[in-house]
């Protein structure tokens, strides 16, 4: 079967949040460990973090971004590979990215040109 | 390294937060507490994408550090004073690093131990200070581990902090004099961790054991350290290896508490009991004779007996009339009552209870009216076994523990 990849854009809310004790850390930790070796086949690139500010740029003008009037913004990204849509969920819903109430994970399929 | 140590981010909070406020003066508590905090963050970032680093100690000292002196640029001397001591610490050789920072940790553990026990503030707030900075908990997890409101807590610890605060600018050398005067509160601190942890309801058996384990962890550095050389503190951690010796054994597969007698006594750790009894040879020098040493004693004589009935019940009788000595508490005559009652018979546990004053709130508590109904059951006087039982259950305070002493207690039958 060929595999997809679809990019996963993880939201979470703007602003500060409490940050996790250290035992909590150590929970995700183990957690995102365990993820990870649970589908170590459909993690095609981890991705990264990403800053808080950034430039938005268009052919007129650049202006600071992500808009600060939004309530969530786009905390960081990672690449999965999988079958199908269904398969891709299954994997980022038990990715503990997602385990803050607040936050979530969009799934876009990465649309690759068609073969020869 | 994927695995990290179990407590690994906790523990490494307090040796960060420990050492660091060393270099840098009390003043910056506040400071260094966050540095360590949003390294322990980039750690959990940087280390599940990338895995863990070889050393993941020098790791997490390199960024808090540079967090913190960030943070310090417009104190200069205080960065300097840090920068100087990183360049020494990372200049060491490669391989050397993890184990000068192991002895740098040890010793700023045991060094912000006695600071944080200064005799001004109330035990209550150097335990909690103690669980905060060193055990790496935060508010909430002290609260629910010691069964009091947040706000209680945040209390207990803002005051101790305020008054070092106040008290020490610069991190003061503590004196020899210092250092002999606070090992008592510093054995204290340990062994109400220790027992917040032992006697803890809390279904949880890691949040059980997790008091316990920090506990036995502070107390080797202690005896370690030629501070700790004292029988005491020898006694305390024979306490301790005893106490823990029996944990896997204390609970049921539905997590509730087993009496001793139902205890099965093949899974009591073997080697904890070996170095209790070390621990417990080591402390029988001098003529200091600490309540550790009692309870170490009791313990010792359970952990030994080849079984319930078999147990040297004068023994420990005889160590309860010590501990009443030095630390006299209505528990502990209770416990006594219970010794005695299989030592010498029902009758005699509860003569014991009746010749004593015995406070209304341990009367009104069901363990006192389990252990009154079980001694008049055994001595035949099933009236005030009835009522007595029938007290225990009103009173337990959870589901379980009624279930269970319905069991035991067996009312009306």
């Amino acid at each position: 079967m060929t595999m997809k990849k679809y990019l996963c854009v993880v939201r979470s809310p703007s602003g500060k949040c409490n940050p996790p004790s250290p035992s909590q850390m150590e929970e995700m930790y183990a957690k995102f460990n365990a993820w990870k070796d649970k589908f170590e086949s459909n993690i095609f690139d981890m991705g990264s973090k990403l800053g808080d500010s950034g430039k938005v740029v268009s052919q007129s003008k650049t202006v600071d971004g992500p808009f600060v009037e939004v309530k969530e913004i786009i905390g960081g990204y990672m690449i999965i590979e999988a079958e199908s849509m269904q398969k891709a969920i299954e994997v980022v819903k038990e990715s503990p990215g997602v385990g803050s109430p607040e936050s979530s994970v969009e799934i876009r399929e990465m649309i690759q040109p068609p073969m020869e | 390294m994927k695995n990290l140590v179990e407590n690994f981010f906790r523990h490494e909070y307090g040796h960060l937060v420990a050492v660091l406020t060393q270099k840098v003066g009390f003043t910056h508590i506040q400071d260094v507490e966050d540095a360590v905090q949003n390294a322990l963050t980039a750690a959990l970032e940087t280390w599940t994408h990338n895995g863990s680093p070889e050393k993941p100690h020098a790791w997490l000292f390199k960024v808090a550090t540079n967090n913190l002196l960030g943070t310090l640029r417009q104190n200069n001397r205080r960065a300097e004073i840090l920068e100087e001591n990183v360049q020494n610490i990372t200049a060491s050789k490669e391989q050397d690093i993890e184990s000068v920072l192991s002895r740098e940790f040890k010793d700023g553990i045991l060094n912000w131990l006695f600071f944080c026990c200064h005799p001004s503030i109330a035990t209550e707030s150097q335990l909690v200070f103690a669980l905060k900075t060193l055990c790496g908990f935060n508010i909430k997890e002290i609260a629910n581990r010691l069964f009091i409101s947040e706000a209680n807590v945040y209390k207990r610890y803002s005051r101790a902090r305020k008054y070092l605060q106040k008290k020490s600018e610069d991190f003061p050398q503590l004196t020899k004099y210092d250092y002999n005067n606070r090992l008592q509160a510093v054995n204290k601190v340990l062994y109400l961790i220790f027992t917040e942890g032992y006697l803890s309801s809390h279904l949880k058996y890691s949040i059980r054991t997790e008091m316990c384990e920090d506990a036995l962890r502070l107390s080797t550095i202690l005896i370690n350290n030629k501070i700790g050389v004292d029988p005491q503190s020898f006694a305390l951690k024979a306490l301790f290896h005893l106490h823990f010796a029996r944990l896997p054994a204390r609970t049921n597969d539905n997590n509730e508490l087993l009496l001793l007698e139902k205890q099965d006594r093949k899974l009591w750790d073997k080697d904890h009991i070996r170095q209790g009894l070390y621990w417990l040879s080591q402390a029988s020098t001098g003529n200091n004779f600490s309540r550790y040493h009692a309870e170490a004693g009791i313990a010792i004589e359970h952990c030994l007996a080849p079984s319930f009935e078999q147990t040297n019940w004068d023994k420990i009788v005889k160590c309860y009339e010590l501990l009443e000595k030095t630390n006299p508490t209505a528990l502990h005559r209770l416990n006594k009552a219970v010794a005695l009652g299989q030592w010498q018979g029902s009758d005699a546990g509860l003569s014991e209870l009746k010749s004593q004053d015995i406070p209304n709130w341990l009367i009104n508590s069901y363990q006192y009216q389990a252990v009154i109904s079980d001694l008049n059951r055994r001595s035949g006087n099933h009236n005030q076994a009835n009522d007595s039982a029938d007290l225990a259950i009103k009173l337990a305070p959870t589901p379980a523990i009624k279930h269970s002493l319905k069991l035991r207690l067996n009312p009306h039958s």
